[in-house]
């Protein structure tokens, strides 16, 4: 099983969630989140100050798949989160030990 | 079945049940105790499956065997016939003791009845009771205050619970009993019970129980489903009803608590000092010198309120009644004027003063239409408060963020400053919701509806009814954008100045946005959506600075004449003037062609304006500024414009703190004479200047100047943005400097508030950007006059 975990634009939002619905994805967590990548945010300049915008934000969605569909998932988040600019987001992939369902003790990809 | 009738019978029929059983099992054991029901039992409100509260008294502390094994029997007997007991074994001489770890014990006291057993041993505590109460009221008053405080703050302080637990939460049975042990306790003729309240909530709480089958309090989802096919319609009587037992226990707690001495309570009667000739303040409670005024005088009710909103207080439960009770005969005949609520929505402390007015009535008799969203449920887990709270909850945002000093939220402080027209912002916030009572789906266009409506009764003159209605019709977009739009990309922006329109409204917009998801619920605003709604801000606010010189009108939309006028003034120029005034502009100026120059100066409410129309000529700008602040006048705000045959238009609001131009008529005909002179060059604006001394500034107020280029905005034009304190003649030292500079203002917007002048300047050199190399050398100039 794989973790896979995508800081993405806020606005990109809601198409990379419709489009993991529409593979059968439904199971995720959502996080508001504040950061930069390489680029270190930018300089605003408003009313003769200038203004270090740093920490801008983000949306981060989280959720753990099978191997097998691991790859399918993160080929629709690209497609759905990608606009080309600086600042579109990061995925990343992490191997999960264990999945398992609280209400009835289920484990493994069953339980995802 | 959920039933509204017959509570109160329902628990002295099931309190007279358990009594017989106790006094069966007594008879049969005779345990060695006197039997006393206390608690809710003792009030013989008993729900159906409540706990059955006995204290057992017993004639010495230490029991023999014997005795502790007939107790046992006896309770067992209970429980076997079904009741759950809840017992405490004491000594009358421990019931009249104070125990620091169980408070409750003599809490549950105040309700003692007797049951059975030895008569004369209840008799002692029946006598004994009242004094050692009265010994340690105060004590008691205020442990049971302060646990319900805690009580509520655990329960964010709200009644406005989606399913609301009608035993501990605020506004339900814990805060009615309350009421009833601080009138035992302060020994006073008894607090207000909202009778018809507590009978609605014993009802439901009866309800839960059988559904339950047991002591279940939380009034669910599908529970409320269960009892009626409207739930959201039958939740308001709940919320009514919560909120009439919310503010009797308020009011309980607030006498119980105003008994103190010395230093708080003179600090408390120095506040008798802001008293006037119509109201008195004692104890921080307004009361009314001539409460007849209220049903005779149409404003007298609105200077009441305004007197609340000035000094932050609230009504004394006498006034309060004496105001309900007129409401009925009130603005009759006459309606308060608009001038009177404008200047209501002005003062410091309206929010309080609408939360006054919501709950007397007084809101819903001047607008009756508030009466749709009155404990209006939203039914969503993000929404914690009710419509009409949530309106009231917005307003007092706003006040507290004027308040605040912490630094997150700086930027947003800073906007606020700026804000001129508060009682605009605040009458959107107040009508942006009413629509919600229309039903489920899209509420704007209703708000729209009836805020016009209500604007209209009221009287509120058309320009400001406009900028209301934009702001409601708008209040959802900031947040639309926002949360789904790329703020990096310029269509975004271009959208929101399309839309938008002006600066001033992308503040006071930003700024209603920001009120509004911060009322949704107290942890809405977070530090995410801070930064969110503030780089939506900066994108309109940009796309405005930037679009004031490359976006230039081109379609005419009057006459051929007033078109060719017209054509080649900035966009904003449309946006910041009406067709009226467009015409009137187009007028003055053609009347004036031969002479090449039209100077127009009137009174408008509190300040004055100045339009000029001329050719453009060098140290035009200066010559204009100069001349106002030689007469003394103080530049508020002031706009320059140029149109494609190179014609000038520029207005300037200004003050005249010495009333110069007000007490004498000639005055203006000699400033527009003087204007007239400055511009053709006869007068040296500076010889005028001089004859004033510049004056110091008193205030104290220190804001660091600030000089900034920025050659990105525009591809033709360099823009500088200027922000420094205020002070007469500053406009006319900087556009002295700029000038000299040998540099040509294109556009200018000229903002104030209070000590802050905020100034932006689109300039060119020969015709195109300042070139760097010039910058360094006209921004020292710059800040040398701008202190």
């Amino acid at each position: 099983m794989k973790k896979i975990e995508a800081v993405i634009q806020p606005h990109k939002l809601e198409d990379v969630k419709a489009a993991l619905k529409a593979i059968g994805v439904d199971g995720m967590t959502i996080t508001e989140v504040r950061g930069h990548g390489r680029q270190k945010g930018h300089k605003e300049i408003y009313r003769g100050m200038e203004y270090e915008v740093d920490l801008l934000p983000k949306m981060k969605i989280e959720m753990v798949v099978s191997t097998a569909r691991s790859e399918e998932v993160i080929q629709t988040i690209l497609n759905s989160a990608r606009t080309g600019k600086i600042g579109d987001g990061k995925i990343f992939i992490f191997d999960v030990a264990e999945a398992i369902r609280i209400r009835n003790d289920e484990r493994g990809e069953g339980a995802l | 079945m959920w039933t509204p009738d017959g509570a109160r019978e329902e628990l002295l029929r099931r309190s007279g049940e358990v009594d017989r059983t106790v006094a069966t099992a007594f008879r049969n054991i005779r345990p060695p105790v006197t039997v006393v029901a206390v608690g809710g039992y003792g009030r013989q409100e008993l729900f159906p499956y409540s706990d059955v509260d006995l204290l057992l008294l017993n004639a010495a502390p230490d029991e023999t065997k014997e005795q502790r094994e007939l107790i046992s029997e006896f309770l067992r007997a209970l429980w076997d016939a079904g009741l759950r007991v809840s017992q405490s074994v004491h000594t009358v001489e421990d019931c009249l003791e104070l125990h620091q770890g169980n408070l409750e014990l003599t809490i549950s006291l105040l309700d003692h009845r007797f049951l059975c057993g030895d008569r004369a041993r209840h008799g002692r505590l029946e006598a004994e009771l009242p004094r050692f109460l009265h010994r340690e009221r105060a004590l008691l008053m205020d442990r049971l205050c302060r646990m319900t405080r805690a009580r509520r703050a655990k329960f964010a302080e709200t009644i406005y619970h989606l399913e609301p637990n009608v035993k501990e939460h605020p506004g339900a049975l814990r805060d009615l009993h309350v009421i009833r042990w601080l009138s035992l306790l302060r020994e006073a003729p008894a607090d207000y019970i909202p009778e018809t309240a507590a009978a609605f909530l014993y009802s439901i709480r009866i309800f839960l129980h059988r559904s339950a089958g047991r002591d279940a309090n939380l009034l669910t989802f599908d529970l409320q489903e269960a009892i009626s096919a409207d739930p959201a319609v039958w939740m308001r009587e709940y919320y009514r009803s919560a909120r009439e037992i919310w503010r009797a226990a308020s009011q309980a707690m607030e006498a119980s608590e105003r008994r103190d001495l010395g230093l708080f309570s003179q600090f408390r009667d120095w506040r008798g000092r802001v008293s006037n000739s119509e109201f008195t303040v004692s104890r921080e409670r307004v009361l009314l010198r001539e409460p007849l005024e209220l049903e005779r005088d149409p404003e007298y009710p609105i200077r009441l309120m305004q007197f609340l909103a000035r000094h932050n207080l609230r009504l004394a439960r006498e006034t309060e009644s004496r105001v309900a009770a007129a409401l009925g005969s009130m603005w009759l005949d006459r309606q308060p004027s608009w001038p009177s609520l404008r200047a209501l929505l002005t003062l410091p402390y309206a929010a309080t003063a609408l939360r006054v007015m919501h709950e007397t009535g007084l809101l819903t008799r001047l607008i009756p239409e508030w009466s749709h969203i009155d404990c209006l449920v939203t039914r969503d887990f993000y929404h914690q408060y009710t419509v009409d709270e949530h309106t009231l909850v917005t307003l007092e945002s706003l006040e507290e963020l004027r308040d605040s000093k912490d630094e997150e939220r700086q930027r947003f402080r800073t906007l606020l400053h700026e804000t001129a027209a508060w009682e605009t912002l605040r009458l959107a916030l107040l009508l942006h919701d009413m629509g919600k009572g229309g039903g489920t789906g899209e509420h704007t266009s209703e708000s729209l509806r009836l805020a016009a409506a209500v604007m209209e009764r009221l009287g509120v003159p058309p320009g400001e009814r406009e900028t209301v209605l934009f702001l409601i019709r708008h209040h959802l977009g900031l947040s639309g954008i926002m949360n789904s739009r790329d703020l990096s990309d310029p269509g975004t922006a271009r959208f929101m100045a399309e839309r938008i329109g002006t600066v001033e409204r992308l503040r006071m917009l930003t700024l209603l946005t920001w009120a509004d998801i911060s009322a949704v619920n107290p942890s809405a605003m977070t530090p995410w959506r801070l930064e969110q709604l503030w780089l939506t801000y900066l994108a309109g606010y940009d796309e405005f600075t930037r679009e004031l010189h490359t976006s230039r009108i081109r379609e005419p939309r009057f006459s051929a004449e007033v078109s060719a006028f017209i054509e080649g003034f900035p966009t904003r120029y449309l946006n910041t003037h009406s067709e009226d005034d467009i015409r009137a502009h187009y007028a003055l100026w053609s009347e004036n062609r031969a002479a090449g120059l039209a100077i127009s100066i009137e009174r408008c409410e509190g300040t004055w304006r100045m339009t000029v129309i001329t050719g453009d000529r060098p140290y035009l700008l200066a010559s204009l500024s100069g001349t106002l602040a030689a007469f003394g006048l103080n530049i508020l705000k002031a706009e320059a414009f140029s149109n494609s045959q190179g014609i000038i238009l520029d207005t300037f609001a200004f003050a005249d703190p010495h009333r110069t131009l007000e007490l004498n008529a000639s005055e203006v005909d000699r400033l527009r004479d003087t204007v007239r002179r400055a511009i053709t060059g006869r007068v040296d604006v500076r010889k005028l200047l001089s004859g004033r001394r510049k004056p110091t500034i008193t205030n104290g107020a220190h804001i660091p100047a600030s000089v900034a280029f920025n050659n990105e905005a525009s591809e033709t034009s360099s823009l500088i943005e200027i922000v420094a304190v205020d002070r007469p003649g500053l406009l006319y030292d900087m556009t002295q400097v700029l000038s000299s500079a040998g540099l040509n203002i294109e556009v200018v917007l000229i903002d104030t508030e209070a000590h802050k002048a905020m100034d932006v300047f689109y300039v060119t050199w020969e015709g195109a950007r300042v070139p760097l190399v010039r910058q360094p050398e006209i921004r020292k100039k710059l800040l040398e006059v701008c202190g």
